[in-house]
């Protein structure tokens, strides 16, 4: 079939066929009768014209399902195409075809099934929206995220590491010899736990990681300065270590940028939604999928309160376009003042979490108040993180902006909380650990780190970042249990004022999303110190998926102000990436600056942990290692850099002809329409003045003779456009 | 089984294999193997081709349409019964019942153009209305159901109607005008004062969630 013609012939729009013609010609199946039966309809296909010599029989079956037809009409034209069946040579092929494309449908269908939590999150979507529903895919893609990278640090770290230690295998240490007199001290390490404990102890010691914790394969610092060989092979763990964290946050970079592609592949090519919301909003703004009179009721509710939105936004930008002089500037007056509350709010947030950070590191009490101590700061991060926004919310009130900046203004708020109060903490640690940047002071100066405080400092650190992820996730548990499900109860039984104030929790998604950003950042900063981290976190988040689904059930009504979910993907996408960014400037520190304890961990007597590379490469033969210094010197890196710059530039003029191109059709597109309807009114000037003109012979003939020449010179007119035809034609 | 199949309805209408079937009218009973005898495999085959779904999902939406009324729709499909289900009855689908559009869907997805639907239009309008239709498919179509008096242009007073339907009446009438007059502003590219198709084909193209909320989940 001419599926061109069928894309001509889309404008105009077809009609149904009449029933009676698709009845009973069809059910005939003859070529010839549905072809003139159905030239009232208005898609036209070429019955009898033959099909393009190398028409692909998939690609046909695919534009099949693609015609805007009733499904009597496309098994009438499937019938049509078999019945053209081809040459015999090319049957064979066609089959094969068939065959191949039958198994590529099962084979989607099968791997459909391994897809993670596939119905729970559609039928999230059918109760709650898109917004919502993204909220649980961002999820779905962290756990699957966190589990592969899991995968990646047990096979290469992980299970070496547990096989070589039980086989005891012949191991020689690290190769460079280093003058270790002097250094005696910095190597004292002894966290080795007493054999009896008191189960409380056992308690806290899971619970901030020290004591059996500490020395176990969860931390950096049981790791050994090995190098496995044995029969030719061998097995260089530091190596192995260092090159999985780099490999590791490749790896999440990567699927990172491949997400965002795809969002921002639907973002680019609808012009970011912003432009026609008003139509967005009446055509697609229906979720066709909701079912349910509450969540039908609610979404109604929902399409109203925007329309409204946008209608006040409207008033509010005249209004605010129409101001005197004096209102905008105490406005912009109002503004300043109040950002720059918020900024105080949130710059004495950084000072509390500093000073935590600091009080909590040089306190060595034992017991619950020294639990309490060492979960200081990451109590403090989580008040402040629930506190602040909250304020800044009141605040934003007062600010008077139109609500779609108000969202955006409260989103980056929260984002810049968040990430730079882990920030906050990470450079108090380091400040802790090198003293201030300053090795050459007192208690560096032997061993590069503060090594009365650090005996090691990555274990420490690592310690941290375990110590902030679990108390993430009993915060997370215990809002649950204690705030969620007493709110709903209090909402649904009592009929108080209050509860009707309150209401039924809302799911917000935004602050939700933030979190998980957050928790992956911390886990990324701490992945090279805690191997096991991204394994706890997989855990976590998969909790966090059942206990969240519960309580949006069971405590939750849909939210009444929507959420864009497209461009809001690329936005947290864009934030998750920055706390990518934030712990890969943490990894590339720690591993080329700080100096490793000398007591602990696989890089002990290095001068740095990026030295484990070097000794490597030292040890390739002479052909690869000239290879990998030519890669990496400026005869290759620059050419590379300039390459890729010149793609750059090409690919954004592409984008940029592209955009001015569409521009170009689419005021051709209104001209067009312009001219129609010019000449579609000068047709019908013409054909009144023509009608006039006949009726005026009659006339003329009855009245008198100096009107003769009216009909050439009415004539004449008719040419000459520039005459309003309105006008009397007589000129006298 | 061969006797039983064109004379009895009453079959268990099971689909999986090996189970076992008493016939409750000659109480005969027989093995059922794979195959199921509610279509011919070429209609089966012609089904797949023409819709997004698998032959497990036809089958499985034959039966939700069997389900809407057992007495009228046949098990035996074979012959290509006539059998037109009345609109009240698809209107009140779990899917369809409280969607305000569900008398425009049923309109257009219909042949009769009254909601009444067969079993053709029923796979049709699902079809459609899946997650893996096209967006121009789904775009047509749904210019078609908001196009209340079927003239093949949006005009204000099918935006009004739409309106009305989506905020329940809620809006009023100077905001329901302004919202007409906003979306005509925005989208009609040919300066007609109404929406053609083409204009609404080229508003969807620039919407993200188009495809996720023209979804109906069955």
């Amino acid at each position: 079939m001419e599926l061109r013609e069928f894309n001509d012939v889309v404008h105009p729009p077809p009609d149904y066929p009449s029933p009676d013609v698709s009845q009973h010609s069809l059910r005939l199946r003859t070529v010839a009768a549905p072809a003139p039966a159905q030239q009232s309809s208005g898609v036209q296909f070429d019955w009898a014209s033959p099909p393009p010599e190398d028409a692909e029989d998939s690609s046909e079956t695919r534009n099949l399902r693609e015609l805007p037809l009733h499904m009597s009409l496309k098994r009438a034209v499937r019938q049509v195409q078999q019945m053209r069946v081809p040459v015999v040579s090319s049957s064979w092929n066609i089959k094969h075809s068939q065959t191949f494309r039958r198994f590529c449908e099962v084979a989607k269908n099968i791997l459909s099934y391994f897809v993670l939590w596939k119905r729970g999150i559609q039928r999230i979507g059918g109760h709650f929206g898109g917004g919502v529903q993204s909220y649980f895919l961002f999820l779905r893609f962290l756990v699957i995220l966190n589990f592969l990278s899991s995968l990646l640090i047990a096979a290469f770290v992980l299970i070496p590491s547990i096989v070589f230690r039980s086989l005891n295998f012949n191991s020689t240490s690290n190769i460079t010899i280093v003058n270790t007199t002097g250094l005696e001290t910095c190597m004292q390490y002894d966290p080795k736990p007493d054999a009896l404990m008191v189960f409380f102890n056992y308690f806290l010691d899971l619970v901030s990681g020290t004591g059996f914790m500490e020395y176990s394969y969860l931390f950096y610092g049981y790791y050994n300065n090995t190098m496995i060989e044995s029969d030719g092979f061998s097995y260089n763990i530091p190596l192995a270590y260092l090159l999985t964290a780099a490999f590791y946050f490749l790896f999440c970079f990567f699927c990172i940028i491949i997400r965002m592609g795809g969002t921002a592949r639907v973002v680019v090519e609808t012009g970011a939604g912003a432009a026609g919301g008003y139509c967005m909003l009446v055509f697609t703004g229906w979720d066709h999928g909701l079912q349910g009179d509450r969540a039908v009721k609610l979404k109604q509710n929902n399409v109203r309160y925007r329309l409204q939105v946008d209608l006040e936004e409207e008033r509010l930008k005249k209004k605010a376009a129409s101001l005197t002089l004096g209102q905008t500037v105490s406005l912009y007056a109002l503004r300043i003042f109040l950002n720059l509350i918020v900024l105080t709010l949130i710059v004495a947030t950084f000072f509390g979490i500093a000073k935590a950070t600091q009080f909590s590191q040089s306190m060595k009490t034992t017991g619950f108040t020294g639990l309490l101590l060492q979960y200081l700061p990451s109590m403090v991060i989580t008040a402040s993180n629930f506190v602040v926004p909250l304020l800044c919310d009141k605040i934003a009130l007062l600010e008077k902006y139109s609500p779609s900046t108000t969202v955006i203004l409260a989103l980056l708020r929260a984002v810049f909380l968040r990430l730079v109060s882990l920030g906050v903490l990470l450079y108090t640690l380091w400040e802790q650990i090198t003293c201030k940047g300053e090795i050459g002071s007192d208690d560096c100066k032997l061993c590069g780190y503060y090594y009365n405080q650090y005996k090691c400092w990555e274990t420490r650190v690592g310690q941290e970042m375990y110590k902030l992820t679990l108390f993430d996730f009993l915060i997370t548990v215990a809002t649950l249990i204690l705030v969620e499900f007493p709110r709903r109860i209090v909402v649904d039984h009592c009929s108080c004022k209050l509860s009707q104030l309150v209401g039924r929790q809302e799911f917000l998604v935004a602050p939700n999303v933030l979190a998980l950003v957050y928790s992956q950042t911390v886990v990324w900063t701490g992945a090279l110190f805690c191997p096991l981290l991204p394994f706890i976190n997989t855990l976590k988040f998969v909790i966090f998926y059942y206990c969240k689904k519960i309580t949006l059930f069971q405590n939750c009504q849909p939210a009444t102000r929507n959420f864009r979910s497209t461009t809001s993907n690329f936005f947290f996408l864009l934030v998750l990436l920055f706390g990518w960014m934030l712990a890969s400037v943490v990894l590339l520190y720690s591993v080329a600056k700080i100096h490793p304890s000398y007591g602990c961990g696989p890089f002990r007597l290095d001068p740095t942990m990026w030295d484990a590379v070097p000794q490597a490469v030292n040890m390739l033969s002479t052909t690869s290692r000239a290879f990998l210094f030519y890669i990496g010197s400026q005869k290759c890196s620059i050419p590379l850099f300039i390459f890729s710059c010149i793609l750059l530039c090409y690919v954004s003029a592409l984008t940029s002809v592209h955009g001015k191109s569409v521009a170009l059709l689419k005021s051709q597109c209104a001209l067009e329409q312009r001219d129609k309807q010019f000449l579609i009114r000068q047709i019908e000037e013409l054909n009144a003045t023509m009608q006039k003109a006949e009726h005026e012979p009659k006339l003329l003939n009855t009245e008198n003779e100096p009107f003769q020449h009216t009909a050439a010179t009415q004539w004449n007119q008719h040419n000459n456009y520039a005459f309003d035809p309105d006008e009397d034609p007589r000129p006298y | 089984m061969s006797h039983c199949s064109l004379l009895c309805q009453f079959f268990i209408s099971e689909i999986s294999a090996g189970i076992r079937l008493q016939c409750t009218v000659c109480h005969g009973t027989a093995r059922m193997g794979n195959k199921q005898t509610i279509f011919t495999s070429q209609q089966l085959d012609a089904y797949q081709d023409c819709t997004y779904f698998t032959r497990k999902e036809i089958l499985r939406l034959f039966h939700r349409y069997r389900d809407l009324a057992p007495q009228l729709v046949p098990l035996d499909y074979t012959n290509e019964p006539d059998v037109r289900l009345p609109y009240e009855l698809i209107g009140s689908m779990p899917e369809l019942k409280d969607n305000p559009f569900r008398q425009r869907i049923a309109e257009v997805f219909s042949e009769d153009g009254q909601g009444n639907m067969t079993l053709d239009d029923f796979l049709d309008m699902f079809s459609v209305m899946s997650e893996m239709a096209p967006r121009d498919l789904k775009a047509y179509y749904a210019f078609k159901i908001y196009d209340f008096n079927n003239d093949d242009f949006i005009c204000k007073s099918d935006l009004e109607k739409t309106l009305n339907k989506l905020t329940r009446n809620e809006l009023t009438e100077d905001e329901v005008r302004m919202v007409c007059e906003k979306v005509i502003d925005e989208a009609d590219l040919d300066n007609d004062g109404r929406l053609s198709l083409e204009d609404f084909q080229h508003m969807i193209l620039r919407a993200p969630d188009f495809l996720s909320t023209f979804h109906i989940r069955i």
